[in-house]
């Protein structure tokens, strides 16, 4: 049996992801988990390209690992002994946890399994910016212009919350 | 290729542009007006709500869709969309001057509010899995922050993380539905999943964990039990105003979306989500009901009656057809006025840093405040169901639509919750004329926001509650064709 | 004033009064009261007018008003009376306007008690005024509240667990009045909530829809009579409502029960009711005799007067049941009707009496009582009437009524009409003891000094006593609006299978 490469390459990129989602999670220092998100970003990263959605793949790197992440570090750099506090919480009601996410787990292995999945044929690599450019003009407009002004009020919302309060 | 009928497509949203508009240049006069003159921007935000109302109206009876099937300008969510206006003009005169009583008043107070209803006016207008989460997602994200406004409270602060982490977490929920019903449809678009559906009866499992995933993320929304959690915590701490929005706004939003995703794709599977929810709606009212029997605080025990009327709605969902979708649209009102009217006594009725809201504090308000009690009377009436109010006609019309659909037992439920849930409504009214007031009884600072809002929503519940006729016909004007 | 509307005139006249109260300055009690008074004299005078205009001869309906209210449902805005409503509106009007005298001693929250105590009157008339079933039940619930209020707010020590318990109970029967209405509703087609035309469609209902039905209807309304076992809340109400609220409770809204069983369960699911008959008078019978017994036990005047109460409804409920191979008894549903107006009159006096020894007294404790014939003649004299019309002495109103019952429950039910025949044996025997206990033997001193019943409290109680003695010689004057809808309505249910 042939194994395609494409199948090593997703279950590295799987691994990757996978296991450095772990580690973000479990790990005892925060400069730790904010790397291992590092990995699990790029991990992202290569699925897009491995689906042939290059200027995802292009934007997911730019933004989440170049810009999000970066801005994690420096705040987690600039935070006075951060480095040394213990950040992971206590973990209660283990048993029903397990029980609840292996009773999901069979459930959407079940799904999957059962599922007939409407294949299609790997598309022959093309760029994608200016096909989501057109359809972010055209067919997508409104949900472009609504997700901008989500994007201001993201903005208005963190300056009432973090900002300085008129006069106080 | 642009949209040929561009006028058309800027129609269709327009009462979303104006409120849009309107939402900017209250931001950008923040800039120039000085403190204390932060009315004014109230003032100018009533009028863009009041102006996207009327835009609203001039739109009633046409059906409308525009940018390729994304949203729809239908009576159904026109119906929504006035009342969220309405909603949202009574909010703002709840607010002024208790904003300015815990000093707080900041105009983007007004802005967040105004964006708020922009995403629950998308909800209720989207055709479009996209621009469904995007309304959702407008209005969750104005809301934690709105909830979280009194920033030196702590209340406020939990209220607002407990209300984002939950939120986010149902928003997650609701995203990865979306994906697997892409997944196995093609499309975002409702009518072309029905498409879909239709020409492949069984879309397979991995649609129905899609569709379920979507429920989960609107049982979070519209706080049904089990997914109930959040609510409490999240009202009591907000501040008043917006717990009053909050219990009514996107409750009724989540609905409109709500309803709109699981009748038109799934109408061909009612049968199977019907059963589910039965089950959240009988869940839902029962421990709604009963939890809220045992709470001292009134900001407490209206979010369990908001989790219980969650219950309510839930009963025509499952009824379905044209009678539940108009007795729906008809409790929505009933409901929003009802409990927008009790908010404004609970508003007039507390004080400085957000004190007051003990139950108890409330003897002895129908000899120190008579006409304030009297309203709460009506109000929590009109709440329990007792004619002549609103709430019973309401309750009168979701049930006549369970018992035409067959759901006996559900309604026998419900009748009998709602006898429960008088309890608790009732224990205020006995508070209220039957016992003496307390020692240092709250004075109620009467302010003309909240007592217009009062006088309102007082008018709406006893016109709806004696006259019903004419919002019955439009409600029944308003059901969608599917 | 055009007559043709004289039922909304009567319904509404209340309402129009207690809006005006409402909007009247706070310390004009005394304008508050008279113009309650003229609120429910309206009604009263008009009743007059009603009557003398009443056709005995028609069985159908008169009076009727019919408009559209919510035609979204087909929801009509019906009124009118028959032969089975028109005695009992009547006696609202008059009860209401006595009871309104006797409340001129209230004192405290003037205003709302005069305000809630004419919606209360609104809503019993409305009740049994309207022949639309959402409209009715409107008017059923309009009259619990205000009822609730009464009872929560002017009542005695434990008013808040009465008026809680009166709600609640009486509110889980308005559910199952509710559903039993919806299931109607849909049953037919199209949809309608015209009672006329319920009643009409009457034969198309499958006997297991009638049999479910029936029950739901009949606990709602049994609730209300009330029947045992449902019959817990009636004592507290009683005790702690005021003295006029216990006597418009008594008088009135027990009667709501019976009258809606003959309006919608009887007529509506005749085959349910032939299936019922049997059980329902046996359920009958215990009241009749299990109030009587426990009558008998009380040691507190105004619970002694609840009981028998419960005792003498049982009357209305075995007379209404009493079916014979021909169909329901004519003498049967005659009588209950009757009684259902000749119970409203004396329990009313009952309450009457029982208020006026408790404003001068301050307790109802019966065995401290005692020679109180010597001290209060003329008291004792309207008493001794009130209690031997209630023990059902030939010559006074109960005896005609509870003797039609007795005559047309024998055929269909001879073991247990015997056992009600007692029933009536105990029942003279408790009012004749309380008699004695509180009218003969020794005066007790602390009670030398108790005043004679006063003018107001007479002009309350004459027209009461008037008409129990009148009806008691010559009933014909109730009996002829009852009989025409009488025997339509057993030429409805028809005879046993």
């Amino acid at each position: 049996m042939q194994i395609p490469a494409e199948a090593i390459v997703f279950y590295a990129l799987t691994a990757i992801t996978v296991l450095s989602g772990l580690v973000v999670v479990t790990s005892r220092k925060l400069v730790h988990s904010a790397f291992a998100l590092v990995f699990a970003f790029s991990g992202l990263a290569g699925y897009y390209v491995l689906l042939s959605a290059d200027f995802l793949a292009a934007a997911q790197v730019l933004i989440y690992v170049g810009g999000i992440l970066i801005l994690i570090l420096f705040a987690v750099m600039l935070t006075h002994r951060i480095e040394s506090l213990d950040i992971r919480s206590e973990t209660l009601q283990l048993l029903p946890a397990i029980a609840g996410c292996g009773a999901i787990v069979v459930l959407m292995l079940l799904a999957v399994y059962r599922t007939p999945w409407a294949v299609k044929e790997p598309q022959v690599l093309t760029q994608t910016a200016q096909s989501i450019g057109s359809l972010f003009m055209t067919d997508y407009l409104l949900p472009f212009e609504v997700a901008s002004v989500h994007l201001l009020i993201a903005l208005v919302g963190a300056v009432i919350i973090a900002g300085k309060r008129g006069g106080q | 290729m642009p949209d040929p009928n561009w006028s058309q497509a800027l129609r269709t949203v327009a009462p979303e542009l104006t409120l849009t508009i309107v939402a900017l240049i209250v931001l950008v006069l923040d800039l120039v007006a000085g403190r204390g003159r932060k009315g004014a921007l109230a003032a100018i935000a009533v009028v863009g709500t009041l102006l996207a109302l009327g835009w609203s109206v001039s739109l009633w009876g046409e059906r409308l869709v525009a940018y390729g099937g994304m949203v729809v300008a239908d009576n159904y969510s026109l119906f929504f969309n006035i009342a969220f206006l309405a909603i949202t003009v009574l909010t703002i005169l709840l607010s002024t001057s208790y904003l300015r009583r815990e000093e707080a008043d900041l105009s983007e107070y007004y802005v967040l509010l105004l964006f708020c209803t922009l995403g629950m006016m998308l909800m209720a207008k989207g055709l479009d899995l996209i621009v469904i989460f995007l309304g959702l997602e407008i209005l969750s994200i104005s809301n934690y922050v709105l909830a979280g406004f009194l920033r030196t409270r702590l209340q406020s602060n939990e209220s607002a993380l407990k209300y984002f982490l939950l939120g986010s977490f149902s928003s997650a929920f609701f995203l990865y539905g979306i994906a697997l019903i892409y997944g196995t449809t093609g499309s975002t678009n409702l009518g072309r999943i029905a498409q879909a559906l239709q020409a492949n009866r069984d879309p397979g499992p991995l649609f129905q964990v899609g569709m379920a995933l979507l429920l989960v993320g609107f049982a979070f929304k519209v706080a049904s039990v089990p997914f109930h959690m959040w609510t409490p915590d999240a009202y009591e701490g907000a501040p008043t105003p917006i717990t009053a929005y909050m219990s009514v706004g996107p409750k009724a939003a989540a609905f409109a979306a709500f309803l709109r995703v699981f009748s038109q794709p799934l109408a061909a599977m009612q049968g199977e989500w019907a059963v589910v929810l039965w089950v959240l709606a009988a869940l839902t009212m029962t421990v709604g009901n009963v939890v809220a029997i045992a709470q001292p605080n009134i900001k407490r025990m209206l979010a369990y009656s908001s989790i219980a009327h969650a219950g309510y709605l839930l009963v025509p969902m499952v009824a379905s057809g044209e009678l539940g979708t108009s007795s729906l649209l008809f409790y929505v009102l009933a409901y929003a006025f009802t409990t927008l009217g009790a908010f404004a006594v609970v508003i007039l009725l507390s004080r400085k840093g957000e004190a007051g809201y003990e139950i108890a504090g409330y003897a002895g308000l129908g000899y120190t405040h008579p006409v304030l009690a009297l309203a709460m009377t009506l109000f929590m009436l009109s709440l329990g169901g007792i004619p002549p109010t609103a709430g019973f006609v309401a309750k009168f019309y979701i049930f006549s639509a369970a018992v035409k659909a067959g759901y006996i037992w559900l309604t026998v439920i419900g009748v009998l919750t709602s006898a429960v849930s008088l309890y608790y409504y009732l224990r205020i009214v006995v508070l209220m004329y039957m016992r003496e007031p307390a020692e240092e009884s709250s004075a109620a600072t009467l302010t003309a926001g909240p007592l217009v809002t009062l006088a309102i929503a007082a008018f709406a519940v006893l016109l709806m509650g004696l006259f019903p006729g004419s919002i019955f016909t439009l409600a029944q004007s308003s059901v969608f064709g599917l | 004033m055009p007559m043709q509307n004289v039922l909304t005139w009567m319904i509404f006249a209340p309402v129009a009064g207690a809006a005006v109260v409402l909007l009247l300055p706070r310390g004009r009690d005394e304008l508050v009261r008279w113009i309650s008074l003229l609120a429910t004299a309206v009604p009263l005078a008009l009743a007059f007018w009603v009557y003398a205009n009443f056709d005995r001869t028609s069985p159908g309906l008169q009076f009727v008003e019919h408009y559209a209210w919510i035609p979204a449902f087909n929801i009509e805005y019906f009124l009118g009376l028959d032969g089975v409503s028109a005695p009992m509106f009547l006696l609202t009007t008059l009860i209401a306007f006595l009871a309104l005298v006797a409340s001129w001693g209230i004192k405290e929250g003037v205003k709302g008690y005069f305000c809630l105590y004419l919606l209360l009157e609104a809503g019993m008339l409305g009740v049994f005024a309207a022949l639309d079933f959402f409209l009715f039940f409107i008017f059923w619930e309009v009259s619990l509240l205000p009822m609730y209020f009464l009872i929560g707010i002017w009542g005695g020590p434990e008013r808040e667990y009465a008026a809680i318990k009166f709600f609640l109970y009486t509110l889980f029967g308005s559910v199952l009045i509710l559903l039993a209405m919806l299931a109607l509703y849909f049953a037919n087609e199209p949809h309608t909530f015209d009672m006329t035309k319920l009643i009409a469609a009457n034969k198309q209902y499958g006997i297991a829809f009638q049999l479910l039905v029936f029950i739901a209807l009949y606990i709602g309304f049994a609730i209300k009579v009330p029947v045992f076992p449902f019959h817990t809340w009636l004592p507290d109400a009683h005790v702690e409502a005021p003295t006029p609220i216990s006597v418009i409770l008594a008088g009135i809204l027990l009667k709501m029960g019976p009258y809606g069983m003959l309006r919608v369960s009887w007529p509506m699911l005749p085959e349910a009711l032939k299936v019922y008959a049997y059980p329902l008078a046996i359920f009958a019978l215990i009241n009749i005799v299990y109030g009587a017994l426990v009558a008998m036990a009380q040691r507190d005047f105004k619970t002694l007067v609840a009981y028998s109460s419960i005792s003498h409804m049982g009357f209305v409920l075995l007379g209404m049941c009493a079916i014979g191979p021909q169909g329901l008894s004519q003498a049967g549903v005659n009588g209950a009707i009757l009684q259902m107006f000749n119970h409203g009159t004396v329990t009313a006096m009952l309450f009457l009496l029982v208020g006026v020894l408790y404003d001068r007294a301050h307790h109802r404790v019966i065995e401290d009582f005692g020679g109180l014939g010597v001290q209060m003649p003329v008291y004792a004299g309207v008493a001794t009437v009130a209690f031997f019309a209630a023990l059902g002495l030939p010559g006074l109103s109960s005896f005609i009524s509870e003797a039609l019952v007795l005559i047309g429950a024998f055929p269909a039910y001879r073991t247990l009409t015997i056992i009600a025949a007692v029933g009536i044996i105990i029942t003279a025997g408790y009012w004749l003891w309380t008699l004695q206990r509180v009218f003969l033997g020794p005066l007790n001193p602390k009670y030398a000094t108790l005043p004679e019943i006063n003018g107001r409290e007479l002009v309350t109680l004459v027209p009461l006593g008037a008409l129990v003695l009148f009806l008691g010689v010559y009933p014909m004057p109730v009996l002829d609006l009852i009989r025409a809808s009488a025997d339509q309505l057993i030429a409805l249910v028809g005879p046993l299978p």
